[in-house]
Parts: C-alpha cells; structure tokens; sequence
C-alpha cells in the first residue's frame, strides 16, 4: 500500500522535496517511517526520533492530525494515508 | 461598553465597517476600546499594525529592541528608507500616528524577558506575536495561557507561513502552541531570515491574516483559528489547516503542567525548566 508523505519547512528542504511516496506494509507503523526517513536523509538524522518516541521539537500528522493524539510512534497507517512532517518555524 | 461615541469624522473613516452588521457602531466602539500589543515591528509587525490602526483599535503597545536596517526594507513596510538607522518602535509609532490620530501607541525599546512580560504585556486584551526568535515566542505562550490573555501567533519560513490563535479564555480547553510544539528547537537548528532569506511579500499575507484573527477577536465575530494552524504556502499559493488538540501532557496547559510561573523556565535554550 501507499503512503503520501509530506514536509514542511526546514524537513523540506533535508529532503529536497515537499512530497514523496513510499510503499509500506500492513504492519509499518509511523515510527517506522520516521525511522527510515531518518535512515534515508542526512538531514533528518536524529531529526525526528529521541529514544523511540517523536521529538518534542516537531509535530507529525497523519491526514491532518496530530499523531501525538493516536498512539504516537505505535499509530497505524492504510493505504492512501497522508503524513505531514513540520517543525515550528519563529520567523517574523 | 462605555458610552464612547463615534463623531462625525470617526463616522466617515470608520464607515465601512459601520455599515456591516456584523460591525456596526458598536462593534467599531469595540475597536476603539481595544488594546493590542504587537511584538516586534519588523516582517509580521509591520502590516499587523498598519491594518489595526486603520481599522481604529484604539490602543496599540509596539514591542522591538532593534533598529530599521536597510535589508528589512524589503518586507517590513512600515519602516521607510529614511528611518534606516532609527528605532524601529519610533519609525512604526510615526506611522500609526500620521495614518490614524484615533489611536495611542506606547512603544517598549526593548526585549521581551520573563521580568518584564508582565509590565509590558498585563491589561492588553490581545497580543499579536510577530517576534522572530523561538525564546519570545515560548514566553508570550506561557504568559498568555498564564494569564488568560489572547494570543495570536504568526511565523513565517522562506516562502511558508503558520498561524494559530489562541483566544486563552476562561474555561476554554483549546490548545496552546506548547500543546503542539512541547520544546523549541535546539538554538542554530532552525536558521533565521538573514540567514535564509524571505520572500519579502510572505509575512505581510500572514500579518495580515494575524490582524484579521485580532480585528475578529476584538468585535467577538466569527470563528478564529483556536485548534487549527494555518499553513501557508506562498510556492503552491496553497493554504492548509490542520487540526489541533489540547494536549493533557502540555507543559504549561496539561494535566499536571510543570509550569506554573514564566520564571520556572529558561528560554534561551529550548525553552524548558531543565534547561541548562
């Protein structure tokens, strides 16, 4: 199944786009994405993840919500999800 | 309300929002009773407070240490090349006063500090963030949600924007940023507009969606962004909301919030206690 990702800010520009597909399985969860988005991208490396759990530094939503509000890393994903990767940004 | 009055020529400037229901003479009175504080006068302050004062809020407090730079002339509008050199607060006060004579200005030449957020920010009905460093930002949420005092936040990325509004009023279980955004950002992790760079238009659409969430605040009208960001996109001309919850972990807004005072936290750093 498909999983449309997507990123904002200073993530977009770690991985040189504002989307991507990736094809994943049944059982891979948001943590596992992250972690393989880390994996993947220099940039992102120890971006996202801090002993297993999303850093307090960055909000990850699956179609619009925040994950924190599911089951954080543990959240599921179905074909044609959409996760949405941003940092706060403090410019003014 | 009081039994403020609109004259003759507060009739004729105003006449447009008069005319509107959902304004009226009384919302306009509304306007005109109401305090804004604006922190900063640069990309984000400066149309925030062009269109507060042309809509009448009657009092506006300006918040910045810095002074008006050539390179910020090319986003922040308020300023003008003459001003180059000069306090930003003076530049942006003169230009408030030759738009509307309606309206006072206090100005603050100075930074936003846990000592001084309460003397500069207590008995305004709303404050407009328009700073541009993540320790401003992380204590005017922690103030505000501390003191019950409506907040409307704006930052902006190269060519992206994010605003949320957080009205912070009584019994509300809305979100705060912290809710969304537990800690800041390591320093030097998220580089600033000199070193990035700015489309100079970006801040002024999300300044003025920060003064239309503040005008709307002011008159009660309408739904304002409370449990929703905005994400701006000014590449894709692309606006997205996302929602937002109330997070019973949140450091300052939580369950159990571990701050209770903007003197527990230090904010230079990430903007936690533990900070060291």
């Amino acid at each position: 199944m498909e999983l449309e990702c997507r990123f904002f800010a200073t993530y977009r520009e770690a991985v040189g786009q504002k989307e991507l597909t990736r094809t994943i399985d049944d059982e891979t969860t948001v943590g596992d994405v992250l972690a393989a988005l880390e994996a993947e991208y220099e940039g992102l490396e120890g971006q996202l993840l801090e002993d297993g759990v999303i850093r307090p530094q960055l909000s990850v939503l699956k179609n619009g919500r925040d994950v924190t509000h599911m089951a954080g890393v543990e959240t599921g994903l179905e074909d044609g999800d959409r996760l949405s990767v941003f940092p706060p940004v403090a410019g003014g | 309300m009081s039994d403020l009055r609109l004259d003759a020529t507060q009739l004729d400037r105003y006449s447009r929002h008069v005319i509107m229901d959902e304004v009226g003479p009384e919302g306009q009175k509304r306007l005109l009773e109401g305090s804004v504080l604006v922190v900063g006068a640069g990309g984000l302050g400066s149309p925030a407070i062009q269109y507060l004062a042309a809509a009448g809020v009657g009092h506006l407090g300006i918040v910045d240490d810095d002074v008006v730079e050539r390179s910020n002339l090319q986003r922040q509008i308020v300023h003008g090349d003459d001003d180059v050199g000069r306090p930003k607060v003076e530049s942006a006060a003169d230009y408030v006063h030759r738009l509307n004579p309606d309206v006072s200005v206090e100005i603050y030449e100075t930074r936003l500090t846990p000592e001084n957020v309460d003397e500069l920010a207590g008995g305004y009905d709303v404050v407009l963030d328009a700073s541009d460093n993540f320790a401003t930002r992380y204590l005017l949420n922690d103030y505000c949600v501390l003191s019950g005092t409506a907040l409307s936040h704006g930052a902006i990325y190269r060519f992206e924007g994010q605003v949320t509004t957080i009205p912070n009023r009584e019994g509300s279980d809305g979100p705060c940023y912290r809710c969304i955004f537990p800690e800041a950002p390591e320093p030097g992790t998220v580089p600033d507009c000199a070193t990035t760079g700015v489309l100079g238009v970006l801040p002024g659409t999300v300044g003025c969606i920060q003064a239309t969430e503040v005008v709307k605040l002011l008159l009660e009208q309408g739904d304002v962004l409370e449990g929703r960001l905005l994400l701006y996109d000014a590449m894709d001309m692309s606006f997205e909301t996302v929602e937002l919850q109330h997070n019973p972990n949140c450091p300052v807004c939580g369950d159990q919030p571990a701050i209770d005072s903007v003197g527990d936290v230090s904010y230079e750093h990430t903007c936690t206690i533990d900070a060291d």
